[in-house]
């Protein structure tokens, strides 16, 4: 009886052995820990929908928030010899796993997942340019003059760049002052003590006009400021907030058409797109030669909110 | 004729455990089932209740061809079982235990009429003149033998057939006295009613004032069937054994007091109080009581494992133990009352059981040493006689004298200052009682002082050189076994004596 | 037929390999890929010899995931305030077995029962791991490189290597079947689960043994949550949680195998084997991922059911 249980399971895996059988298309594993989160989907789609117009056949393993188990995953890739791999952790916590890719010569590419010398590239969205979009809204909508608060966050590179960016537009124009470059507490995301410090600055800075802008490096601190300049009723002063992500909280706060003014949204499905691109070209023999690789970001204001 | 059986086999895994067995059970008849451990009694039970089918068998009930293949064919058949240890809730009441399992009586449809179960409750036990029980009180309350009483009331108002067959296994092992009696009057009040009722006990002195007839099994085989009053005890025993066994406990000399292995000086502790004895070594000291007069609470307490006391007491030489770990160091051994509770692993080996409490000294740099393991159970194995398999067999698969011999090894292993008995032969048929005697006489002869508790009065004279007398949890008594008899004990026990104080 | 039921999960386990070795032919049964799997396997195997040894005594630890957890961010939390290797490491595998002996209290001491005190102190320990990292994933130069370069390191044996994590697994394994077989220590514990109370009358010192053996189980995890740091070269305060529910699986899964149903040490090895080769096997046959976990857990029932301990034990 309980030899025909086993015996049944173990035909189970047969059938799948079988279904598993060698073909000849291209072989890509995408292996990721965060396949329950929303964005990764994202990724996947565009990926998918171009790996299966290119008729390759794609395995993805999720590991279920599991890093180690990543590196074990990427072991067995590397032992079924795909033709390439694709990742989105950090590079750094799966090297161990990233040596054994590069001493087979077996490709392994990033999507989203940080730099990494063993990667053949990474694809991600471009953070000096997002910073860059947002940075010379607010120059714009306050006619390269006035005084700016910054929210940065330099602890976490992703987020720092943004600040350097910042940084050197508003320097470009002589009129425009930086009053604070603030870096907030982000135990519990950003936006109560994003809203606590902006509320001491507008306390410091009374006068209307006082403060022209508020340019943040990502959506929670704009998001907390606009809620100290709501409280402090002061909305009706056009000062100029801008965010980076477009988060569904920050888009609300756009379409609202308040001081919430500008967010850049990053293409996940253009990410996982231009990702199956990049394996392909690694593939057919290229040697990539950015170790990153840039796709496109979109600015969004209350014109294209909605779209 | 109400059940016959004839030419019933049923092997385990190749080993016969009945061959050819015969049974005739009468309506109204009280009717013995006898053997040693292992001799085939369970495995015929389990037959009869269902649980295990047999190979080949002819069974008739009232003439008509019976099969029994599961327990329900059992309850439809008629048949009843109590067995030693009882199926009930304790948290539920006693009306609720009775009609366990089936629809309670019930108001509008749904709610439980309590009333009307309680009354009916009560009516089954007054059937069985029970009124001392209170339907409504919580089955756990119940002392062993009332809830014994109790599985009976619910038996005869279970199932969908009129209860034409109860099978008793053991059914006064632990009851008192008083108890028993009650439950031999129902016994005969059942048997009065035109019931069959199959017997299964140790107590020879029970079943020859019960029984009208006895089956003897050895060996699985059916060796006797008689009238009880054709039969001796003699004949009984001779047909259980295949042996002629003395069952007199012979005389031991006087034993030598070289020194004491245990003083208590006013001694109490939790329910026990006004404890005052000193146990020489070679020296067996019986105790005496009525059912949980305090007799495992003092054993408990030598072992290490009574809580706080006041009052003086020494054991082995040294202050009292303040764990039956450190107790078991110091050489006091113990064979608990309720083995298969408090005594063995019944998964593990025969091995692992005995050698557990000398680990220690079997050990090197912690390290254990299988062979001398083996080797010295294997010693306690032949020399208490016990049956078995291979020595790696787990406990579970022995028969309940072997068990017993299997704690009493663990206790013997190491020659132990003292040895605390509780019950050691409770459940035990004859032949390994002898096994057990012996060896409690040779450790005695070799200078362990023994303290041993026992509600078998002709044991608890035979074995001991003095008997210390508890009722509720007191000492009240301190008496020489010189000159005593049973019925002189009791009455000690029940305090109706005269000048039983030392 | 009880013979039959105890080598089903053995059986089913060599007819398991042999699928895989005939559908993969050129890549399953390759020295390489066993050093792998050997290698994948090394912390979930750990944390399952650490389990078995509560398990011995009929007892759980349910808190073992958090505490690898706690272990790798405790270290790496002192590496990155500058602490020596050394002191990381000590660190770590003194949290293992503090919370280990603290579990054993609850248990022993205070007599609560297994599952509920190491529930409890699961959640504290995933608390306190996220109040040491302040919920972050301590990586980069944080972390000596000599830490993450020992999970990458072996011992080269011909023209392979033996990587450090398998043998500190094979090292634990030796340790805990030593512990369990071949000592008085483990025979204790062995009668400890076959019957309390009469290991306690026959003068087992049971309240002792339990603690201790808890602070064993909480070392073994320590270990584990140290060698996964090692492996990612990060740590963060989630990151042992998983390993929690594969190691009792394996426990069980070795359970099926062993006479009496008994929690040994080798059956242990054999039941993360199993894990670990369904893991191996079924990402190189690209079987979904949620497939492959669906499959897992039936082939974890089918194997306990065909065994007894299904039916007797619960």
């Amino acid at each position: 009886m309980g030899l025909r249980t086993m015996l049944g399971a173990v035909a189970a895996l047969g059938v799948l052995a079988g279904m598993a059988a060698a073909q000849d298309a291209d072989r890509v594993a995408v292996i990721t820990p965060y396949l329950a989160q929303p964005g990764t989907q994202f990724y996947l789609d565009g990926f998918e929908a171009e790996a299966e117009a290119r008729g390759w056949d794609v395995n993805v393993v999720d590991t279920a928030g599991d890093i180690a188990a990543v590196i074990s995953r990427i072991e067995d890739a590397v032992t079924q010899q795909v033709d390439a791999i694709v990742i989105n952790v950090d590079p750094a916590q799966v090297e161990a796993g990233l040596v054994q890719a590069q001493a087979a010569g077996i490709p392994v590419i990033g999507m989203d997942a940080g730099s990494h010398e063993l990667l053949a590239t990474n694809v991600t969205s471009n953070g000096y340019a997002m910073a860059a979009e947002t940075a010379a809204y607010v120059a714009n909508r306050i006619g390269g003059k006035g005084r700016v608060v910054l929210f940065t966050f330099d602890p976490f590179p992703p987020v720092q760049v943004r600040g350097v960016i910042a940084d050197a537009v508003f320097g470009n124009y002589p009129d425009i002052e930086i009053i604070d470059r603030i870096t907030p507490d982000v135990q519990d995301g950003g936006i109560a003590d994003s809203r606590a410090k902006m509320e001491a600055i507008l306390a410091a800075n009374p006068d209307p006009g006082s403060i022209a802008a508020v340019w943040a490096a990502w959506d929670q601190p704009a998001l907390g400021a606009l809620q100290a300049i709501e409280a402090a009723g002061r909305g009706d002063e056009g000062i100029v907030i801008t965010g980076i992500d477009a988060n569904p909280q920050a888009r609300e706060a756009i379409a609202q058409g308040g001081s919430f003014e500008a967010s850049v949204a990053q293409d996940f499905v253009g990410i996982g797109k231009a990702t199956a691109e990049a394996v392909a070209r690694v593939i057919a023999g290229e040697e990539i030669r950015e170790p990153v690789t840039y796709v496109p970001t979109r600015l969004i204001t209350a014109s294209n909110v909605n779209e | 004729m109400l059940l016959s059986i004839r030419g019933l086999d049923k092997s385990f895994g190749g080993t016969p455990a009945l061959s050819d067995v015969a049974l005739d059970l009468r309506a109204g008849e009280v009717h013995a089932l006898m053997g040693e451990n292992g001799a085939g009694k369970s495995t015929l039970i389990r037959v009869l209740a269902g649980v295990s089918p047999a190979d080949r068998m002819d069974a008739r009930l009232d003439g008509a061809p019976l099969v029994l293949g599961s327990p329900a064919d059992a309850a439809r058949a008629g048949f009843r079982f109590v067995h030693q240890e009882l199926n009930i809730v304790p948290t539920l009441s006693v009306a609720e235990n009775i009609f366990l399992g089936r629809s309670l009586p019930r108001r509008l449809g749904a709610a439980v009429d309590w009333r009307r179960l309680n009354r009916m409750a009560g009516d089954a036990l007054g059937r069985f003149g029970l009124s001392h029980i209170d339907p409504r009180q919580k089955a756990g309350r119940l002392g062993t033998g009332d809830r014994m009483l109790m599985r009976l009331a619910s038996m005869l108002v279970s199932g969908d057939t009129e209860p034409r067959l109860f099978v008793m296994d053991e059914p006064t092992a632990a009851l008192t006295h008083a108890e028993s009696e009650r439950l031999f009057a129902v016994i005969r009040d059942l048997r009065a009613r035109g019931a069959a009722i199959l017997y299964v006990s140790h107590r020879l002195d029970e079943v020859m004032a019960l029984a009208d007839r006895v089956t003897v099994l050895r060996d699985g085989r059916r060796v006797l069937t008689a009238a009880m009053a054709e039969t001796g005890r003699a004949g009984i025993i001779r047909a259980m054994t295949g042996r002629d066994v003395t069952e007199a406990h012979p005389r031991r000399a006087a034993p030598a007091r070289a020194g004491t292995v245990c003083r208590l000086e006013d001694v109490s502790a939790g329910r026990l109080s006004g404890l005052s004895f000193e146990l020489g070594t070679g020296e067996i000291l019986g105790v005496a009581g009525l059912e949980n007069a305090g007799q495992s609470d003092l054993l408990h307490l030598l072992l290490g494992d009574g809580g706080r006391i006041s009052g003086r007491a020494e054991v082995a030489d040294a202050a009292l133990p303040r764990s039956p770990s450190q107790a078991w160091g110091r050489g006091v051994a113990f064979v608990p009352r309720e083995r298969r509770r408090e005594g063995l692993m019944l998964g593990r080996s025969i091995v692992a059981n005995t050698v557990l409490p000398h680990l220690g000294r079997l050990s090197v740099l912690g390290l254990a040493r299988k062979r001398l393991e083996t080797d010295e159970s294997r010693r306690l194995a032949q020399a208490l006689r016990l049956r078995h398999r291979t020595l790696a067999q787990p406990v579970r698969e022995l028969s309940g004298g072997n068990q017993q011999k299997v704690v009493l090894a663990r206790a013997t292993l190491d020659a132990p200052k003292l040895l605390l008995l509780d019950e050691p032969t409770r459940g035990v048929d004859v032949g390994a009682r002898e096994d057990i005697y012996a060896t409690i006489r040779s450790l005695a002869a070799q200078g362990t002082g023994i303290l041993l508790a026992s509600t078998d009065l002709p044991e608890l004279i035979g074995l001991s050189d003095r008997i210390l007398i508890l009722r509720d949890g007191r000492q009240v008594g301190l008496v020489a076994t010189q000159g005593l008899d049973p019925e002189g004990l009791l009455s000690l026990i029940y305090g109706e004596a005269r000048g039983a104080h030392e | 037929m009880i013979h039959l039921r105890r080598y089903a999960t053995l059986v089913g386990f060599g007819l398991i390999l042999l699928a895989f070795a005939l559908a993969l032919p050129d890549t399953f049964l390759t020295a390489q890929n066993l050093i792998n799997i050997s290698q994948q396997v090394s912390m979930l195997a750990v944390v399952a010899f650490a389990m078995t040894v509560v398990m011995a005594m009929g007892d759980f630890d349910l808190s073992v995931g958090a505490m690898a957890s706690l272990a790798g961010v405790v270290a790496a939390s002192l590496f990155a305030a500058g602490f020596s290797l050394p002191a990381g490491l000590l660190a770590g595998l003194g949290t293992g077995l503090l919370g280990g002996l603290f579990n054993g209290l609850l248990v022993a001491r205070l007599g609560i029962l297994p599952f509920v005190a190491t529930l409890g102190t699961l959640t504290m320990f995933s608390g306190a791991a996220f109040m040491v990292s302040d919920g972050r994933t301590i990586f980069g130069d944080d972390i000596p490189e000599a830490f993450g370069a020992f999970a990458r390191g072996g011992l080269p044996v011909g023209g392979l290597v033996l990587p450090s994590l398998s043998l500190l697994a094979l090292a634990a394994l030796l340790i805990v079947w030593v512990l369990l077989e071949h000592t008085s220590y483990g025979r204790r514990l062995y009668a400890i689960g076959g019957n309390m109370e009469a290991a306690r009358l026959a003068g087992v010192p049971v309240r002792r043994l339990r603690a201790s053996a808890f602070a064993v189980t909480g070392l073994g995890a320590a270990v584990a949550g140290l060698m996964y740091a090692s492996r990612v070269a990060s740590a963060n305060p989630t990151q042992g949680d998983g390993l929690m529910l594969n190691a009792i699986a394996a426990v069980f899964l070795g359970m099926t195998m062993s006479e009496e149903s008994e929690p040994r040490a080798l059956a242990t090895l054999a039941g993360v084997l199993m894990l670990a080769v369904l893991d191996n096997g079924l990402t190189q046959l690209a079987v979904d991922s949620y497939l492959r976990q669906f499959l897992v857990g039936a082939i974890i029932l089918a194997a306990v059911a065909s065994s007894r301990i299904g039916l007797s034990k619960g």
